[in-house]
């Protein structure tokens, strides 16, 4: 049972807890002589001890600062007690799972990068495969090409000497219908010319000399 | 812990004898125990924790290490504040 | 003017006995330890092939933090033997410390000094140990003068180290943890008291009422700080011991600042 006197002074008003009920009166209020007395007592509760903190409290003792035996024997035996529980028993055991497992994780670890250098590596050779595959078919590409550049050159040089015999048979056959033709009309003009010979002199001409004459004459009017 | 009862009564009476003096006086003295020696302490540790934050913000890669350090400077320091106030709950009892 | 009479200092600090010699601070404690093995026992039997969930998860979040940022911040690689005793010792200050904003416990085991000394006491001694099982007799002789110290400031030097090693550190160890959890303690019970008593209050009544809120959004606030510092006691206790212990491994470190520090 906690009391608490609230008792006003004059102008102080005082709070006190403590716990025997309030059967003398506080010191202030014997002391206390002048004509406002009847106002000293007008504020005495008396309550119910709210705070646990302060419901079973020992007899006044000792100063707070000194160490009270039992509690340092029971402290001690406490911790003494804990720390080889968690020396000898808890830690070892929650320290092994622990490192279990964070070798554990840092194995996966390792096993995942082993993993990704030899995709890395995979990769690389793939890469390079491909790469000489490329390098392959670019050299049958320029193969084939040049095959077929040759086979062109082959089939324009064979057309370009066909095409050259045709020409050369061509302006032979030209040249000599030419010549049959000029032969022809020669024969005619040193036929005409002989013909006028006879009629302006009245002996047939040489036909030899007519015939030169005729040959000179066209040839010189051809070179006119 | 009755310091302020012995105030008020310092206040309130006329005459004292030599204990209730003397408790008046540890009990006004108390106070001025704890007071002065949280001064020191005060200042140390406001510009001890105002460097740390500069030495984090400048490099806050050390940061882990200034608190660890910073704390322990705090204990040290502190504990001058914690004598003062050991002495107070005994002067004032 | 307002005054407010606190309980005195024992009420909120000292508990009465549940059975002889066995009071809340021993209770708080022992369930520190039964909870602390009981995680961390329960989590080893759980699959550990497995990602982990639930109480695994938490475990193994702990037991990275330790090796991350205490071990391999202080001591290095070498040092990773040393985890349980830093695990443990982590777990149980930061179980001592929880309860202090736990409803109807709100009390700090660590808030009575009893265990932050015990605990000290027990790393000066595994310090020590470790520096003379490392170092044989040459320990002395790196704890008294750093490498480098000239003849004259010798016996000053040596003064001031010892002073700091051997009597500073345990002490500042206990007194950084006791007093923390303490003053958290003192400050939720200051304002728990009052937005109560400003809620009850039968003077200035409307006032007064409404303006117990204030305290009350004050208290709140200081129960999530409070989170906060029970968690930040429990590292620095672990990364202060995983200094000491690592300056006993390999000679000179940190005796330097903390000799400027005390």
């Amino acid at each position: 049972m906690l009391t608490a006197v609230v008792t006003r002074v004059g102008e102080a008003f005082t709070v006190h807890l403590s716990t025997v009920p309030p059967t003398t009166p506080p010191a202030q209020e014997t002391t206390t002589t002048n004509a406002n007395t009847t106002l000293s007592t007008d504020g005495v509760v008396a309550k119910d001890g709210t705070a646990t903190a302060t419901k079973d409290t020992a007899a006044p003792g000792p100063n707070p600062i000194v160490p009270e035996l039992k509690e340092v024997v029971w402290g001690a035996g406490a911790f003494i007690v804990f720390a080889l529980i968690m020396r000898y028993l808890a830690f070892p055991r929650l320290k092994r799972g622990m490192d279990a497992r964070y070798s554990g994780i840092r194995a996966d670890h390792e096993q995942a990068d082993a993993t990704r250098i030899a995709a890395k590596t995979d990769v690389a050779a793939y890469q390079s495969q491909l790469a000489a595959a490329k390098a392959e078919a670019a050299a049958t590409v320029d193969v084939a090409r040049q095959q077929l550049e040759a086979k062109r050159t082959e089939r324009i040089a064979a057309a370009n000497a066909e095409i050259a015999t045709m020409r050369a048979a061509a302006a032979a056959d030209n040249d000599a219908a030419r010549a049959a033709v000029q032969g022809q009309i020669q024969g005619a003009v040193a036929d005409v010319s002989s013909n006028a010979i006879t009629l302006a002199v009245g002996k047939a001409p040489d036909t030899a000399v007519v015939s030169r004459v005729v040959d000179e004459v066209m040839s010189a009017g051809a070179n006119r | 812990m009755e310091a302020m009862s012995h105030l008020v009564k310092a206040a309130g009476a006329t005459t004292s004898t030599p204990t209730e003096l003397k408790a008046q006086a540890a009990a006004s003295s108390a106070g001025f125990a704890y007071g002065l020696a949280a001064i020191g302490p005060g200042i140390g540790i406001g510009y001890l924790v105002g460097k740390s934050v500069e030495a984090m913000a400048r490099q806050p890669e050390a940061a882990g290490m200034v608190r660890t350090t910073m704390f322990l400077g705090i204990a040290f320091t502190e504990a001058l504040a914690l004598i003062g106030f050991v002495v107070f709950i005994l002067i004032g009892l | 003017m307002l005054a407010l009479d606190f309980p005195k200092i024992n009420e909120i600090l000292r508990w009465q006995d549940i059975f002889p010699s066995f009071n809340k601070i021993a209770l708080i404690a022992v369930l520190a330890a039964v909870i602390g093995s009981g995680i961390f026992l329960l989590a080893g039997s759980k699959d550990s092939s497995v990602a982990p969930t639930g109480i695994r998860n938490l475990a193994e979040i702990i037991v990275e933090f330790i090796e991350e940022s205490v071990v391999m911040q202080t001591m290095g690689k070498k040092g990773l033997k040393w985890t349980p005793f830093l695990l443990s010792l982590f777990v149980f200050i930061y179980l001592c410390n929880v309860p202090g904003i736990i409803p109807l416990f709100q009390m700090p085991a660590t808030a009575r000094i009893a265990i932050p000394l015990f605990l000290s006491l027990l790393v000066w001694i595994v310090f020590i140990g470790t520096g003379l099982k490392h170092q044989k007799g040459a320990y002395f002789g790196h704890l008294l003068w750093p490498p480098g110290v000239p003849i004259a400031l010798k016996p000053l030097v040596g003064l001031i180290e010892f002073f700091s090693t051997i009597i500073v550190r345990p002490l500042s160890l206990t007194v950084r943890l006791f007093a923390n959890m303490l003053a958290g303690h003192i400050l939720l019970v200051t304002f728990a008291l009052l937005s109560e008593a400003m809620f009850q209050a039968k003077t200035h009544q409307p006032f007064l009422n409404i303006g117990g809120i204030l305290p009350f959004f004050m208290l709140v606030f200081l129960t999530g700080f409070e989170v906060l510092v029970g968690f930040l006691q429990a590292y620095i206790f672990a990364i202060l011991t995983a200094v000491y212990i690592g300056t006993s491994i390999e000679g000179h470190g940190d005796e330097a600042n903390e000799a400027h520090a005390h």
